[in-house]
C-alpha cells in the first residue's frame, strides 16, 4: 500500500490472562475512509485505545506517518496529527459548545497562547476559528450553550468538530452512528464525507453495515482479537471467515454479512 | 466608613481571597480541605519575615505569597498521588501538620501567637481583593483556564486533547497556595497578630464550603459564596453559636435547592442573555 | 514498665477511635459517602447522656436518670440523628439525581449537619466540659507495677467485640451479602433483588449505634464529656480510617489502634501538643508510600468529586 498514514504491525494486548488483541497488522492509507468492524468483544475499542495511547501494546508497533509511537505519551499524539472521538460521547459537560471546540486547539497553543484571555475577547482569533468550524458544519446555532443540554445527535457531531479543531491528519471515530436514527445517520455520513473531502483520513469503528458501506471504501474485520479480513468494502460480503464470524457457521450463498 | 463596616469589609476581602485560593484547585477538580494550613503559612510567613528579617509590609506580603505558592507546588506532588477522598483527607492532614508544627515551635510563638509590628488598613485589603478577583477572572478566560475546567470534567479526554493534566493540577495547587498565602499575610497585618487557634480544622471546612456552595463552574462562585456566608451572619446579628447553627441549616438547604452551587454556568448564561441579547453567541 | 504502660494506654485510647473509624469506613465502603456527621454523633451520645443524667429528660418528664439509662438514651439519640442525616442527605440526593455520590454534595450536606448538631448542643449546654460519673470510673487494676483502668479494658473489649461481630455479619449473613453487593455495584444489587432502599438506613443505624457506643464508652472511661469531644476524637478516627484504608473494617481497627499508640507515645516523648504533628504526619507519609492506605480496597474512595 503506497504511503500509509498509520501502520500496525503485530499488535498484541492482554489484560491479565485474557488475550484481547493478537498479532493485529494492517495499514491505513493516507486520505482513506477505512472501517474497522467486528462482533462485540472483537477488540476494536481496545485497538483504538492502543493507537491513541490510552495504554501501550504488549507486543508489536504502531507507527504514525512512519514514526514509531512507542513511548509517546497519549497527550502528545494529538499534536502529531491524530485525534479521536469516543463510543460514549465525552464532551466536557460544564463547558459551552464553543469552549469544547476550542479545547481542540490546546495541543497547538504555546505557553503564551495559553495565557491569552480568549474568554474576555469576543473577537479573539481562537474563538473565531472555533465558530467558523462549527459554522462550516452547520452547528452554528448554539455555540454559547452548555453541551449537557443539547440533543444526542448534535453532541456526536460536536465531538467530531472538537477533534477536527486539532487539525488532525488521522481521525479515529469510535461508533459514530451508534444511537442515531436513520435521518441522523444519513446526516452524519454526509458530514463525514465533507470531513474526508478536507483531506482527513478516517478510521471508523462501526456496527451499522449500511453506514459502513456507504462511507468507507476499505474494511478491516476483527474477531476474538485477531484480524480476519483486510480489503475492499465490496469483498467483505463474500469472505468466508467474516461470514462465519458474524453468523456463527458457514452458509453457502449468504451475501449479507450483517 | 464606620469602624464596624470597615471591619466587615476587611474580613469579607480576606475571606474572598481565601476562597479564590481554594477555588483555583477546585476548578481543576481537586478539593482542598487544607485551606487553614495554607493560610497559616502565609500569615506566619509574613509575621516572621517582618519580625525577624525586618521586611517592609508589602515586601513581606509578597514574599509570603511566594512562599505559599512554593509550598503548594511542593506538596502537590505527594498529594496528587492520591485520589478522591484520600486526596481530600491528605490535604486535611497537611493542614493539621502545619498547624501542629506552629503549635510546637517556640520560634513561631507556639500557642501564644505572634504580635505584628505593622498594620494595614481596610483600603489595602480592598485593592488586594480586587486584584485577586481580576486575576482569577482573567485566568479562567484563558485557554489555561479552559484546560483546568477540562481536567475537572474528564481527565482522560483532557489528556487525549493534549492537556498535560499533571502540570495543570500542580500549577493549580501552586497558584492556590500563593493566593491562600496572600490571604493569610493580609490577615496577619490587618489584625496585628497571628494565633494558631484561628487556623483550625473548621476554618478549612468553612472555606471549602464557601467555594462549593458558591459554585465551582465559574469565577463568580467564590465571590458569591464567601460574600453570602460572611455577610448573612453579620446581617442576622445573633450570638456566635446561633450564627453557626443557621450556617449549618443554610448549607443543608442550599445543597437541596442548588446542589451545583449558587452560581452555575446556566445561571450566568441566562443573566448575560438578559443583559445583552447578542452575548449569547459569545 | 513505663513503655508497657504507654502501650496499654495507647491501645485503650485506640479502642475509642476504632469504633468511630469503623463507622466512617462502613459508610464510605458501602455507600461511597464520607459522612462528616459521624464525629457529632459520637458527641451527641456523650452530651445527651450527660444531660439526661444531670437534668433528667427534657420538659420535666423525669428526674435525673442513672448512668446506664442516660447513656442508652444518648445512643438512641445518635441513631435517630443518623437517620435524619440519611433522610436529608443520602436518600434525598439519590431520589433527585439518581446518584447520591455525585460530586461532593452529600459530603457538603453532612458538614452542614455537623454544624447544626454541634451548635445545638453548644447553645443548649455551653462549651464547658462536663464530668460524667459512674460507680466504677476510678476502678483500677494494679498488676506488676502497671495501672490498668478496668472500664477502659472493658471498653476496648466491647469495641473489638462489636467490630468482630460486624465483620462476621458482613461475611456470613444475608444482610451482609446484601450490603457487600450494594457496595460493589448498587445498580446490579437492585437487579439481583437487594432492596437497597431498605439497606441504606441500616447502614446509618449501624453508624449511629457504633458512634453512640463509642461516645458512651468515652464518657465512662474518661469521666468527662464536652461539645468538642467529637472534633477531637472524630478527626483522629478519620486519620485511623485513612491509615487503614477506606472500606476495610479490619483496616479501620488497625488504623484506630495505630493512631491511639502514636498519640500516647508522642505525648510521652515529645509533650502534650506534639500528637497533632505525629498523627497527621504519619498519615501523610503512609499516603505517600501507599496512596490507598494500609489495607485499602483498590476501588473505594477514589471516585472524583
Amino acid at each position: 500500500m503506497p504511503d500509509p498514514i498509520l501502520e500496525l504491525d503485530g499488535v498484541g494486548k492482554h489484560f491479565g490472562g485474557v488475550v484481547v488483541l493478537q498479532d493485529v497488522s494492517f495499514h491505513v492509507a493516507r486520505g482513506a475512509r477505512h472501517a474497522l468492524i467486528g462482533p462485540n468483544g472483537a477488540g476494536k475499542t481496545t485497538l483504538f485505545n492502543v493507537i491513541s495511547g490510552v495504554f501501550p501494546p504488549d507486543e508489536g508497533t504502531v507507527k504514525l506517518n512512519g514514526r514509531d509511537l512507542a513511548g509517546v505519551p497519549s497527550r502528545r499524539r494529538i499534536a502529531m496529527g491524530m485525534a479521536r472521538s469516543f463510543q460514549n460521547i465525552r464532551l466536557m459537560p460544564h463547558l459551552s459548545v464553543v469552549e469544547n471546540v476550542m479545547l481542540g486547539q490546546h495541543a497547538r497553543q504555546g505557553l503564551l497562547g495559553q495565557l491569552k484571555p480568549v474568554g474576555l475577547l469576543p473577537q479573539a482569533r481562537e474563538r473565531r476559528a472555533a465558530l467558523d468550524l462549527l459554522d462550516a458544519f452547520g452547528l452554528d446555532a448554539y455555540p454559547g450553550q452548555v453541551v449537557a443540554n443539547l440533543p444526542y445527535g448534535i453532541r456526536k457531531k460536536i465531538e467530531v468538530v472538537r477533534a477536527l479543531m486539532a487539525e488532525p491528519e488521522l481521525l479515529l471515530l469510535d461508533e459514530p452512528a451508534a444511537g442515531l436514527n436513520p435521518t441522523e445517520t444519513a446526516a452524519l455520513r454526509d458530514f463525514l464525507m465533507e470531513v474526508s473531502a478536507r483531506g482527513v483520513t478516517l478510521l471508523v469503528v462501526e456496527h451499522d453495515m449500511p453506514f459502513v458501506n456507504s462511507l468507507c471504501e476499505h474494511v478491516t474485520v476483527m474477531n476474538f482479537g485477531r484480524l480476519i479480513y483486510d480489503g475492499t468494502a465490496a469483498g467483505v460480503r463474500e469472505d468466508e471467515a467474516v461470514l462465519e464470524a458474524y453468523l456463527g457457521h458457514r452458509r453457502k450463498g449468504a451475501t449479507n454479512a450483517a | 466608613m464606620s469602624g464596624y463596616l470597615s471591619g466587615v469589609i476587611a474580613i469579607l476581602g480576606i475571606n474572598v481571597i481565601f476562597a479564590y485560593g481554594i477555588f483555583v484547585t477546585a476548578a481543576a477538580g481537586q478539593l482542598n480541605l487544607g485551606g487553614a494550613g495554607f493560610q497559616a503559612i502565609g500569615a506566619y510567613g509574613a509575621a516572621i519575615l517582618s519580625l525577624e528579617f525586618g521586611l517592609g509590609i508589602w515586601a513581606a506580603i509578597a514574599a509570603a505569597t511566594v512562599i505559599g505558592g512554593l509550598i503548594g507546588f511542593l506538596i502537590a506532588f505527594p498529594i496528587l498521588r492520591t485520589r478522591g477522598v484520600y486526596m481530600v483527607l491528605a490535604t486535611f492532614a497537611f493542614a493539621q501538620v502545619v498547624v501542629g508544627i506552629v503549635l510546637n515551635s517556640n520560634y513561631l510563638g507556639g500557642s501564644m501567637g505572634l504580635i505584628m509590628s505593622d498594620y494595614i488598613e481596610t483600603g489595602a485589603i480592598i485593592w488586594a481583593t480586587l486584584g485577586v478577583i481580576l486575576f482569577v477572572f482573567y485566568l479562567m478566560s484563558t485557554p489555561m483556564g479552559l484546560a483546568m475546567r477540562a481536567v475537572h470534567d474528564d481527565e482522560p479526554v483532557a489528556d487525549l486533547m493534549g492537556v498535560n493534566n499533571r502540570a495543570v493540577q500542580v500549577a493549580a495547587f501552586a497558584l492556590g497556595g500563593a493566593i491562600t498565602g496572600l490571604s493569610g499575610a493580609l490577615y496577619a497585618y490587618y489584625f496585628g497578630f497571628v494565633e494558631v487557634q484561628y487556623f483550625n480544622a473548621l476554618l478549612s471546612i468553612f472555606v471549602l464550603l464557601y467555594v462549593l456552595i458558591g459554585g465551582t463552574q465559574t469565577a463568580w462562585g467564590p465571590l458569591v459564596g464567601a460574600g453570602f456566608f460572611t455577610l448573612i451572619p453579620e446581617a442576622l446579628r445573633m450570638g456566635e453559636d446561633w450564627r453557626f447553627l443557621i450556617f449549618g441549616v443554610l448549607i443543608v438547604a442550599m445543597m437541596i435547592l442548588r446542589p451545583e452551587g449558587i452560581v452555575t454556568r446556566d445561571a450566568v448564561d441566562r443573566i448575560r442573555a438578559r443583559l445583552s441579547p447578542r452575548a449569547r453567541d459569545a | 514498665m513505663l513503655i508497657v504502660q504507654q502501650v496499654l494506654n495507647g491501645l485503650m485510647l485506640g479502642g475509642i477511635y476504632v469504633a468511630v473509624a469503623v463507622a466512617f469506613t462502613l459508610t464510605i465502603g458501602i455507600l461511597n459517602f464520607l459522612n462528616f456527621t459521624i464525629p457529632t454523633l459520637f458527641m451527641l451520645a456523650g452530651m445527651i447522656g450527660w444531660s439526661v443524667s444531670f437534668y433528667g429528660l427534657p420538659f420535666g418528664m423525669s428526674e435525673p436518670l442513672g448512668w446506664i439509662p442516660s447513656l442508652a438514651i444518648g445512643i438512641l439519640c445518635a441513631i435517630v440523628a443518623s437517620l435524619i442525616v440519611e433522610r436529608f442527605t443520602y436518600r434525598y440526593f439519590k431520589a433527585k439525581h439518581g446518584d447520591a455520590t455525585e460530586h461532593a454534595i452529600p459530603l457538603v450536606s453532612s458538614l452542614g449537619f455537623l454544624l447544626i448538631f454541634e451548635y445545638m448542643i453548644l447553645i443548649a449546654h455551653g462549651s464547658d466540659p462536663r464530668g460524667f460519673h459512674t460507680p466504677f470510673g476510678d476502678l483500677n487494676w494494679r498488676v506488676a507495677g502497671l495501672v490498668i483502668s478496668i472500664p477502659q479494658v472493658v471498653g476496648l473489649i466491647v469495641s473489638l467485640a462489636i467490630v468482630a461481630g460486624l465483620s462476621v455479619l458482613l461475611a456470613r449473613s444475608k444482610l451482609g451479602r446484601a450490603l457487600r453487593a450494594t457496595a460493589e455495584k448498587p445498580d446490579t444489587a437492585v437487579l439481583m433483588g437487594v432492596e437497597v432502599n431498605r439497606i441504606v438506613p441500616i447502614v446509618f443505624i449501624m453508624t449511629g449505634l457504633l458512634c453512640g457506643l463509642a461516645g458512651a464508652l468515652f464518657a465512662v472511661n474518661y469521666g468527662e464529656v464536652s461539645p468538642f469531644m467529637g472534633e477531637q476524637v472524630g478527626t483522629k478516627a478519620i486519620a485511623g480510617m485513612v491509615l487503614g484504608g477506606l472500606g476495610s473494617v479490619w483496616g479501620a481497627v488497625a488504623g484506630g489502634l495505630i493512631v491511639g499508640l502514636t498519640e500516647t507515645f508522642s505525648i510521652y516523648f515529645f509533650g502534650a501538643t506534639s500528637a497533632q504533628v505525629t498523627i497527621w504526619g504519619l498519615l501523610l507519609v503512609i499516603l505517600l508510600i501507599r496512596p490507598k492506605g494500609l489495607f485499602g480496597h483498590n476501588a473505594i474512595g477514589k471516585g472524583k468529586f
